[in-house]
């Protein structure tokens, strides 16, 4: 088992990889967004599997901050990669 | 390997199959709403499957309960992002590809 | 604001007091020397949702059966959306579509906003009044049907203790 969770947990770094070229290259400032949600959902899978790999309680609970943080910042992420001409309709 | 085992690779590879679906869907698809139902959906769908894996190696309740805690915040992130961000998207006039 | 007067029911608050017990009992890993902190964490937890809590309450039952339903769709979701990525031909004909809701504002609607994402085929992408914006990754097929049994599930998961709520 040991072997599985770290050659998955390399699998999704190369995914992480990978989805980094369609942040990188756009096209639209949208596109770059789903960084935060790509990384959200792959960070949190890859620190399940290290914290099993090392049997560590504290790496789980790494995984479990970025969940918490995950909604946070992609929401301010959102909020500020679009930031000026936008959103009449926003509250403020 | 026990049973269990077994169950548990099965799942966690599962799992990071529906994750390489979510990145080439979001290499693949057109335009960036339909990049998010692959993002959105394959790779919530992964991380359950991986969840649910280690969850049957847990070795307490406890920890069966924080797993399924983190899948269910890493749900409502994925899902309240790609709702602003499609939102965000329309308004800013990006265009929905059709075929 | 006299909604904020009602009164409070014994059960709602009960269910409450479980539920934060158990998020702290698994953030702790059920260590038992850390209910000397989850004991008032779970107090202040308790008095913050009470005074907090919106005007539509939970059926708990309802959520019950909501959640087999919502595991299987969603699956069905992420191998709907793997098969297209996967597929040479890669099937998808998105479609914006504009669909009147039936579901009051606020949590109701929000909740089927959110869920949406994670079905098969549909992205909640805009809300306006009684109107949703929802992006199709496939405008071919039959959405709609499936849309109004969601909408019909979500809508019994959330009541509104007030009584003008007149919808069954």
């Amino acid at each position: 088992m040991q072997h599985l969770y770290l050659l998955l947990a390399v699998f999704l770094l190369l995914n992480l990889g990978a989805g980094m070229w369609r942040v990188l290259r756009g096209p639209t400032a949208a596109d770059r967004m789903l960084a935060a949600q790509l990384f959200g959902t792959t960070a949190v899978a890859v620190l399940l599997l290290l914290a099993e790999l090392e049997n560590s309680v504290a790496l789980r609970d790494v995984a479990l901050v970025f969940a918490l943080l995950a909604a946070v910042t992609a929401i301010a992420f959102v909020r500020r990669a679009w930031a000026g001409t936008e959103d009449s309709n926003d509250t403020r | 390997m026990t049973p269990g085992d077994y169950l548990s690779a099965a799942l966690l590879i599962m799992g990071s199959l529906f994750f390489l679906a979510g990145t080439i869907g979001l290499l693949r698809f057109p335009d960036v709403y339909t990049r998010l139902h692959a993002l959105t959906k394959a790779d919530n769908v992964g991380l359950g499957l991986i969840v649910a894996a280690l969850a049957i190696q847990a070795s307490s309740w406890a920890g069966v309960v924080k797993l399924v805690l983190i899948w269910l915040l890493v749900l409502l992130a994925g899902s309240s992002v790609s709702h602003l961000v499609s939102r965000s998207a329309l308004h800013r006039g990006v265009d929905v590809w059709k075929g | 604001m006299n909604k904020a007067r009602q009164e409070i029911d014994w059960w709602t608050v009960l269910s409450r007091a479980m539920l934060f017990s158990i998020i702290w009992w698994a953030l702790t890993d059920g260590a038992d020397g850390s209910w000397l902190i989850g004991g008032p964490v779970v107090l202040c937890a308790l008095v913050a949702s009470v005074a907090l809590r919106p005007k539509e309450g939970i059926v708990w039952r309802e959520l019950l059966f909501f959640v087999p339903f919502f595991l299987w769709h969603s699956l069905i979701g992420g191998v709907d959306v793997a098969r297209r990525a996967f597929h040479p031909r890669m099937p998808i004909a998105p479609e914006l579509v504009e669909y009147p809701l039936q579901l009051p504002p606020g949590l109701p609607q929000v909740t089927l906003v959110n869920i949406m994402s994670l079905l098969p085929g549909t992205l909640g992408v805009e809300l306006e009044g009684q109107m949703l914006k929802i992006h199709l990754l496939d405008g071919r097929g039959d959405y709609l049907s499936g849309l109004k049994r969601l909408e019909r599930r979500v809508g019994r998961i959330w009541v509104e203790s007030a009584d003008d709520f007149s919808r069954g």
